[in-house]
């Protein structure tokens, strides 16, 4: 198992081959990640209200407290679960009630969405969801 | 005197000897060569480029013209809707392209190939006839029979839907036949040479080589598309579906 770090590391590398592999003539994987804002990074600190290992993508629904105590909630999308475990990921690492801190690049017409650069979890463990730097894929 | 016999019944019978040589071992599981954490590829194992692909008109326009539109709609961060967007599988001969690992499996008379993407499965019959096209029922995947030319399965392939894009997204008709010829190009490297004919669509025939490596005790996942939060607006623009909370 590679520390977090180095994982962080190999994704780039992997996304890297793969935005080349696709550059050369490939196929997607599921679809193009243009609707998220690459060029912009939030940071939702929050509850998790469920973590759904499921595909085409993962999804973590987060209340994140807003003005007046008020709660906003938001669905993030990450990547596949294959992915993800082949990363170090788990299905059970995260679960409701879990206090997470996410790094999003938000959806590009403004609800509540985004998806998952990077997770710090409840234990401090930053885990990267590899997304591909700064862009679309291209096919 | 049984050995004999054997013998003389294989030089008899050339295609029983071809039967009983040993074919390579190439099941397993297998990742996009050179993959990930795996350092540059040998030189020797990188596929040849792919030969360019000249489309015919008309479809040659539309082409350009659907590249340029999602082009454009992705900059608006409007992505245009297609396959994907409704969790379809990627089909012939996208699906050799293993954005996700690759298993293959070799039982007599078959080769099955099973994509981690989307659980994809395609069947190889060996041996067996090909389907004349006019009555191969159209699939994903399509029809497809091979054969073991010395250490080369040659795999012939017809009967794809003309809805399921190909190579770059390429358009193709149901006169479309892809020929692959799979070999070990070193003990853990496979490479797949596919070349697509399509007298209606391609100018000359094309032919790409996408190259694997093997992942010895990887399990390939399931992959059942269960929670697509992507919906498609009157606009024909990707959205995605938040969950209320």
């Amino acid at each position: 198992m590679l520390p977090v770090r180095n994982v962080h590391a190999a994704m780039r590398a992997m996304v890297a081959a793969a935005l080349a592999l696709c550059a050369a003539g490939g196929a997607l994987a599921h679809h193009s990640f243009a609707m998220f804002d690459h060029k912009n990074k939030i940071t939702l600190d929050g509850i998790v209200t469920d973590f759904q290992w499921t595909n085409p993508h993962v999804f973590i629904e987060l209340d994140v407290a807003a003005d007046q105590g008020a709660i906003k909630h938001y669905s993030i999308e990450c990547a596949s679960p294959n992915v993800l475990q082949r990363l170090g990921w788990k299905f059970n690492q995260m679960k409701k009630g879990d206090k997470v801190k996410l790094l999003v690049n938000p959806l590009r017409n403004g609800k509540p969405g985004g998806m998952l650069e990077e997770a710090t979890l409840a234990d401090g463990r930053v885990l990267s969801d590899g997304n591909p730097p700064g862009g679309v894929f291209e096919r | 005197m049984r050995l004999l016999l054997v013998c003389a019944a294989v030089m008899l019978s050339p295609a029983l000897a071809a039967q009983t040589a040993t074919v390579p071992d190439i099941t397993g599981a297998w990742g996009a060569y050179p993959g990930f954490r795996n350092g540059p590829p040998d030189p020797r194992f990188v596929p040849p480029p792919a030969t360019e692909m000249r489309l015919k008109q008309p479809y040659a326009q539309a082409y350009e013209a659907r590249r340029k539109a999602e082009k454009e709609s992705d900059a608006r961060g409007e992505p245009l809707a297609n396959a994907s967007t409704e969790c379809l599988p990627n089909g012939m001969p996208a699906m050799m392209f293993a954005i996700y690992p690759i298993e293959i499996l070799q039982s007599r008379g078959q080769v099955t190939i099973i994509a981690e993407a989307m659980s994809q499965v395609r069947r190889i019959y060996l041996g067996a006839p090909q389907m004349k096209m006019e009555e191969t029922p159209p699939g994903f995947y399509g029809h497809s029979v091979g054969t073991w030319q010395g250490d080369t399965l040659v795999v012939d392939t017809v009967g794809v839907k003309e809805s399921v894009l190909g190579y770059r997204g390429m358009p193709h008709s149901d006169r479309m036949r892809i020929t692959e010829r799979i070999r070990l190009v070193a003990p853990d490297v496979l490479h797949d040479q596919i070349t697509v004919e399509d007298p209606v669509v391609l100018e000359k025939p094309l032919t790409f080589t996408y190259a694997y490596r093997r992942m010895p005790g990887y399990e390939v996942l399931e992959y059942v598309c269960e929670n697509n939060r992507d919906y498609v607006d009157e606009q024909g623009v990707t959205r995605m579906r938040l969950q209320e909370r």
